[in-house]
């Protein structure tokens, strides 16, 4: 009887044991899946961040070719904004301009008719671990070139955003 | 006997364990179960926020758009709108999740369920584009405009095509069915002040029907139906702070704007973009009245230029552009500190446009 009711203790244990262990397997499962789930949920809205960061940045009433009272030029950056922008943003950064882009950098980079460059906001994120850049194609209005009317230059706008 | 004894107690003590046993691993995966869910919901929420979020953020730069968005899916859920201190804050009732905006002005009901939303973004311009704001406008709400302005009446019934609206000759005339909410627009304060609600409107829950009724020049007043009467919402005038025009997006950030608190606080967060431009324009030196960025370049620009009358209309003449823009710029700083000064940006925004058309026709304009 008491050799029967060893079995039984052993055999309990056993099954307890398997259980355990299966349960185990489980958590760990369960948590590297989650693991992974959250990774890919980071990496959709970083792309999300990129894609909306560029687009105020295109928009920005600071850059954008006004026209007077008339709707502004699409996708055009205006070079004089452009020149005192930079300063404005930065004096700013961090009380409201980090509210529209957040960890980014936004450079505009002149390619016709000559190669300038324009910084006009970074903001670095400290132990940042990724970085998605995005690039769109603007046209550049000089309104002070030599000729009467305002010369276009093209170029562009380069958004990377942090995570 | 003994043994039989022996052998019931073991037998109940083994269902007894079984039971326990049971008890605690089904308790566990209960709590999993319901710690499952309560993360799901927020997590669904989450989502939801973002979305809008998104949605709203690409509807706020679509100059001129209107987005219809299909939001069966959230229509069992209440979505707020508040705005305090130049924040405002976005998100769904009883939920924890949520999101604050200290930039886009975003003028809505403070509550929204329904099955279908409508965005609309106006661009705000004083005299240069400052920002877009944006109309968060359910579809469950209808806009009834009245009063003698025709011309208004009519540029808003063009205006606001696929949303639900209808014009009416007499308040008293209002149909309106049952599970609607209502906003009046009073075009030119001859019907809501003074008068009773509506004997139609009277059975409606007073939250469900409000009036903004726009009297004099740049002013408006909200109201909000009391039982029988209209309550007026805002203590002092609420000025429209615009240069008016067609599509006069401060007039429609007031139609669409659930109260004056809710208005004025997203009008800040215009007044304090319109500051920034300002100086991109001209400059942190225009708080001692001298030149600085873009107004600045094109005053070298043209002073290097023999005879040309540009760098009078710039800076010299009676109406120059650095005074205009000077006065723009002290103006949007001290609207932001009291903002009765607000009414003085209407008078500067409208000297620097002169100034910018005298600019247009003989140099570069500012803007």
């Amino acid at each position: 009887m008491g050799r029967k009711g060893q079995m039984q203790m052993t055999e309990t244990i056993a099954i307890l044991f398997i259980f355990f262990i299966l349960l185990l397997f489980g958590i760990i499962f369960y948590f590297r899946y989650q693991q992974s789930a959250f990774q890919e949920k980071q990496e959709e809205l970083l792309g999300v961040r990129a894609m909306e960061t560029t687009l105020k940045a295109l928009f920005m009433p600071e850059l954008i070719c006004s026209r007077g009272e008339a709707e502004p030029e699409d996708n055009c950056f205006d070079t004089l904004k452009l020149d005192s922008a930079a300063a404005v943003l930065e004096d700013n950064k961090d009380d409201y301009y980090f509210e529209i882009f957040s960890y980014a950098k936004i450079t505009v980079h002149q390619v016709y008719p000559e190669e300038k460059e324009w910084l006009l906001y970074e903001k670095t994120k400290p132990e940042s671990t990724r970085k998605e850049p995005t690039f769109f194609v603007v046209t550049l209005r000089d309104e002070l070139s030599d000729s009467t009317q305002a010369q276009y230059g093209f170029g562009y706008v380069s958004v990377e955003v942090y995570s | 006997m003994t043994f039989s004894k022996r052998g019931q107690i073991e037998v109940t003590f083994n269902w007894i364990y079984m039971v326990i046993a049971g008890a605690v691993i089904l308790l566990f995966f209960f709590g999993l179960v319901v710690k499952q869910k309560q993360v799901s919901e927020e997590r669904l929420s989450g989502d939801v926020v973002q979305v809008m979020s998104s949605i709203l953020a690409g509807a706020g730069v679509s100059e001129k758009t209107k987005n219809f968005i299909d939001a069966s899916g959230l229509a069992d859920y209440t979505l707020y709108f508040s705005c305090d201190a130049g924040v405002s804050e976005f998100g769904i009732k009883d939920r924890p999740a949520r999101t604050q905006n200290n930039i886009d002005p975003i003028f809505a009901p403070r509550e929204i369920q329904t099955s279908r939303i409508v965005t609309w973004s106006l661009p705000y311009a004083l005299p240069f584009k400052v920002t877009d704001f944006l109309f968060v406008i359910p579809s469950n709400v209808k806009y009834y405009i009245l009063g003698n302005d025709a011309d208004f009446v009519n540029e808003f019934l063009d205006a606001t095509e696929g949303i639900e609206r209808e014009s009416l000759l007499n308040l008293h005339d209002i149909q309106v069915e049952a599970n609607q909410e209502v906003r009046l627009i009073d075009t030119d304060g001859s019907s809501v002040p003074g008068s009773g609600v509506p004997a139609l409107l009277q059975s409606f829950d007073d939250q469900k029907v409000s009036a903004v009724v726009f009297i004099a020049k740049n002013q408006a007043d909200f109201y909000q139906k009391q039982g029988t009467t209209w309550r007026r919402l805002n203590k002092d005038a609420i000025r429209i702070i615009s240069l008016g025009g067609e599509r006069d997006a401060a007039k429609y950030a007031a139609i669409f704007s659930a109260d004056d608190q809710l208005y004025q606080c997203n009008m800040q967060k215009a007044f304090k973009r319109l500051e920034f431009l300002t100086e991109i324009y001209g400059g942190k030196e225009l708080a001692l009245a001298e030149a600085g960025g873009k107004l600045q370049a094109l005053i070298t620009y043209y002073q290097a230029v023999p005879g040309s009358e540009c760098k009078g209309y710039l800076g010299d003449y009676d109406l120059n552009a650095l005074e205009a823009l000077a006065r723009l710029h002290s103006t949007t700083t001290a609207c932001q500190q009291l903002a009765e000064h607000c009414l003085d940006l209407v008078d500067a925004a409208q000297k620097l446009k002169d100034a910018n058309a005298n600019l247009r026709i003989y140099c570069t304009p500012l803007y």
